[in-house]
């Protein structure tokens, strides 16, 4: 029954060529518009670690006087001191065994000119990222050589690095580089592992410096940042004046400059970690470090961060409440033409009413027509997405990766637009099946 | 005269095809107006001056790798080698690029930090006396730095002790207007502003305080030395691409970076505003497209119901004008019904997306001047098929279908 009624609607739409063209088009546009601001949206806001996201909180500790004004939604400081940051990042929170204590880490973003310290190969820079060996299972990194560094490797401060696949790629062929040393400066590191590509869209984890940027190629233990004076390549945001004339001073000023990220499973450590922290901002401001009435601190999971963040930026969300409305006028457009061109139809309609098509019958058979119609739309409108997602690509580098449609958009393209469709045409298919056959048998 | 009533009358007996229109109006106009009105906004932002000349301006990093004994004489023979460049009008060491979006900020008050005293926020370049040549821009006001104030050299503890302030800066923290030979801190140190700069901007145009510029005398070499260069016009393309290879035969012991033109660095940092205008431009565009092609579709639909009743009109007398008159009339009453609907859609949509996001209140005069347009395109999507209406022969009245 479905393949005759298709076969009516592709006469009926044939029957009618301008007409069909104009709403297959209006469909298309509407589409087409509404999918290249809707697949930016999407690629945005997806969840970049869907497995764990509700489980991985950034905390944010505020650190200042009462009445400090900063410029965050909720007053708090984005980022952590080095001291707050490395003391949370050392603590035992349960030191009858370590095995099963919360996993946790500070982290920060620097720069290196990577070399091999030969004339073969110019130095390049590399973003780095430097944090501690849990960093890893947290954020379900798994290594195709190697594993990260050890506890012990991390607590001596050892020179050793992870790097990705691409990086592995280019300096050795994508052999297995464990062992083999390169250099960060100055400094020769040894790789103890390799990691695999990691293609996230949303550097969630640090969304200071370009949110949308790809996640560094090297990995380096945070316990080195002290004894090898490694500066920060991301913000540092003072609050209060302090002398530094020395890299011990800058460690222990309450500058903001690191990221802290802790794994909780469940409410009772949530809990408990919390208590900790109120504790210890309580105990902070006893000691005269900063004066506060209320300790406050903020533990937020990845979608909460990316949300307080503001990740996905207005502009892109006005974009796509204006596609949507805009889709709106084209399907008022197709409802206007669909009445026309279904009520002209009403004699037809009369003779097979008389012939024995029940309402229902004829009701699905016009429906089955404009669902047609939303599927040639929605093919073209993909057509026409692609067109426009190229336009953003070219605007700016920013947008190379985010501007595309992954299989989802794809197969949502034409499902929004049958649906429309179906919302369209199902006032017109109402009216149209409603048709009193003697009036037509009559004239006729 | 102009045969309102029966045109009403037929009207409501076809109200869902004019609810449709008068409902397509009423977004299009909503959409429109916003649409244009965000489009100005940020071209007013795009557009703005920065006071430097863009297209002669490119910046680049220069980072250098192993042990160098004295980084400032090192990096300061490359400066004097790119002035020496044919086609370079000056370069300079500076510690950020302006318009490029990174960029040191600070604030810099009437006392000394640990005094706590009010404080304006300020982004701050450190460069020596050639850097106001180099971006451009000139001293409205006092004088430039003497190379003897500039600090060169290793030592962390020499504090500048002269400024040269932007006019946004020294209006702001002197609003009397007599910044010129003033004292002010940064941190704690001292530093007499000796000049004022007409305009400058900082690194963020997106800054509220972008106009707050203060230029300390500091040509401290970094291991991460960025330098800027001003060429003329024609020639930067070919500076730019051909500077990488003059700085390699240097020293190879470097890594050339972020080589960027000024106009590039500002356009990727106002990319987002870039592709908000283009893709308003875009919907307006084609939402006016759909629009009129929707009235069109509708008009001919509508004529080739009412051939008959066309032909019988004309059959009795009706005049080729008439008949055109009809569906102009038609047409304009749905769109003076849909202009009240349409106004008040307009303002609740930018009345929203006001309270919901941070773009500014919407114009009346957009919402006016959309509506105006709207009927206009409205009208001329109704009128070619409607020429074909008066067309329609009266003997059509005659025959049978």
């Amino acid at each position: 029954m479905l393949f005759y009624y298709m076969d009516i609607g592709w006469r009926s739409l044939r029957r009618t060529p301008l007409v069909s063209i104009l709403m297959v088009c209006a469909i298309a546009i509407g589409i087409g518009i509404t999918m290249t601001s809707l697949s930016v949206y999407h690629m945005m806001s997806m969840d970049p670690i869907p497995a764990k996201s509700d489980r991985l909180f950034a905390v944010q500790l505020n650190t200042m006087d009462d009445n400090t004004d900063w410029w965050s939604d909720d007053n708090m400081p984005f980022q952590l001191t080095f001291k707050d940051a490395m003391h949370l990042h050392k603590l035992k929170l349960n030191d009858r065994d370590e095995n099963i204590d919360i996993r946790k880490t500070a982290m920060l973003v620097a720069q290196f000119a990577v070399h091999m310290n030969n004339d073969e190969m110019a130095p390049f820079l590399a973003m780095t990222r430097i944090a501690g060996r849990e960093f890893f299972p947290m954020f379900e990194r798994e290594f195709v050589y190697g594993s990260s560094w050890s506890q012990e490797q991390e607590n001596n401060a050892e020179a050793v690095i992870v790097i990705n696949q691409e990086l592995n790629e280019r300096l050795f062929g994508g052999s297995n580089s464990v062992g083999k040393e390169i250099y960060l400066d100055d400094t020769p590191f040894r790789i103890v592992g390799v990691m695999q590509q990691w293609d996230i869209h949303t550097k969630f984890y640090d969304v200071n410096n370009g949110p949308f940027d790809s996640p560094e190629p090297i990995f380096m233990p945070i316990t080195l940042v002290e004894p090898n004076q490694i500066d920060t390549a991301g913000n540092t945001n003072g609050w209060k004046y302090g002398d530094i004339n020395s890299w011990e001073d800058f460690l222990q000023s309450e500058n903001f400059w690191l990221q802290f990220w802790v794994e909780l499973d469940n409410k009772q450590e949530t809990q408990r970690f919390e208590d900790y922290l109120l504790a210890y901002l309580t105990e902070e401001a006893t000691k005269g470090r900063f004066e506060r009435e209320v300790p406050s601190f903020s533990v937020r999971d990845v979608n909460n961060w990316l949300d307080y963040r503001g990740v996905v930026s207005e502009d892109n969300k006005v974009l796509v409440g204006l596609s949507f409305l805009f889709l709106a006028v084209c399907l008022a457009n197709i409802l206007g033409l669909l009445l026309g061109k279904f009520l002209r139809r009403a004699p037809e309609v009369g003779v097979r009413r008389a012939l024995g098509a029940s309402k229902r019958q004829v009701f699905l058979q016009h429906l089955v027509e404009v669902s047609i119609l939303g599927l040639l739309g929605g093919s073209l409108g993909i057509a026409i997405a692609q067109l426009g997602l190229w336009g953003v690509r070219t605007t700016s580098g920013n947008y190379q990766a985010l501007a595309t449609m992954d299989l989802g958009m794809l197969l949502a393209a034409p499902a929004i637009a049958i649906v429309s469709c179906i919302i369209a045409g199902l006032y017109p298919a109402w009216l149209v099946c409603k048709t009193q056959p003697a009036i037509y048998l009559k004239t006729q | 005269m102009l045969e309102i009533k029966p045109i009403l009358r037929s009207l409501m007996r076809s109200k869902a095809g004019a609810a449709m229109l008068i409902f397509q109006i009423i977004i299009t106009t909503a959409i429109v107006s916003n649409a244009a009105f965000i489009i100005n906004d940020r071209m007013n932002y795009l557009s703005q001056e920065t006071g430097y000349p863009e297209d002669e301006i490119f910046s680049f990093s220069v980072m250098t790798v192993g042990e160098v004994d004295n980084l400032s004489t090192l990096l300061e023979g490359t400066e004097q080698l790119i002035r020496d460049i044919p086609g370079v009008i000056n370069a300079n060491l500076i510690n950020n690029v302006p318009v490029s979006g990174g960029g040191s900020a600070s604030g810099f008050g009437s006392q000394p930090a640990s005094e706590r005293g009010p404080d304006t926020r300020a982004a701050y370049f450190t460069a020596d006396e050639n850097i106001f040549e180099t971006l451009g821009v000139t001293i409205s006001e006092g004088r430039n730095f003497r190379s003897d104030e500039v600090i060169v050299g290793s030592t962390m503890n020499d504090v500048p002790q002269v400024v040269i302030v932007s006019k946004g800066f020294a209006d702001t923290h002197f609003p009397e207007g007599n910044g010129l030979g003033q004292t002010i801190y940064f941190g704690n140190a001292p530093m007499q502003i000796i000049g004022i700069v007409d305009k400058m901007k900082g690194p963020w145009l997106k800054d509220s305080a972008v106009d707050s510029v203060v230029v300390m005398p500091n040509a401290r070499a970094s291991m991460r030395q960025k330098f800027i260069v001003r060429t003329e016009a024609d020639q930067r393309d070919i500076i730019m691409r051909d500077i990488e290879s003059v700085l390699l035969e240097e020293s190879n012991k470097r890594v050339v970076t972020y080589m960027r033109s000024m106009d590039a660095a500002k356009a990727n940092y106002n990319a987002s505003d870039i592709l908000m205008v283009r893709m308003m431009t875009v919907i307006i565009c084609v939402i006016v497209l759909v629009t009129a092609l929707g009235i069109f579709g509708m008009t001919v639909f509508n004529i080739s119901k009412r051939t008959k009743q066309i032909g019988t009109r004309r059959a009795l007398g009706a005049r080729k004008s008439a008949i055109l008159r009809y569906f102009l009339v038609e047409n304009t009453i749905i769109c003076i019904v849909s202009a009240a609907a349409s106004y008040a859609s307009s303002l609740f949509l930018g009345e929203y997306m006001m309270s919901e996001f941070s773009l500014p209140a919407l114009d009346n005069s957009y919402i006016v001047v959309t509506i105006v347009c709207v009927f206009a395109i409205s009208l001329l999507s109704v009128l070619f098929p409607a020429l074909k209406a008066a067309n329609i022969a009266p003997s059509i009245a005659t025959r049978s279908i």
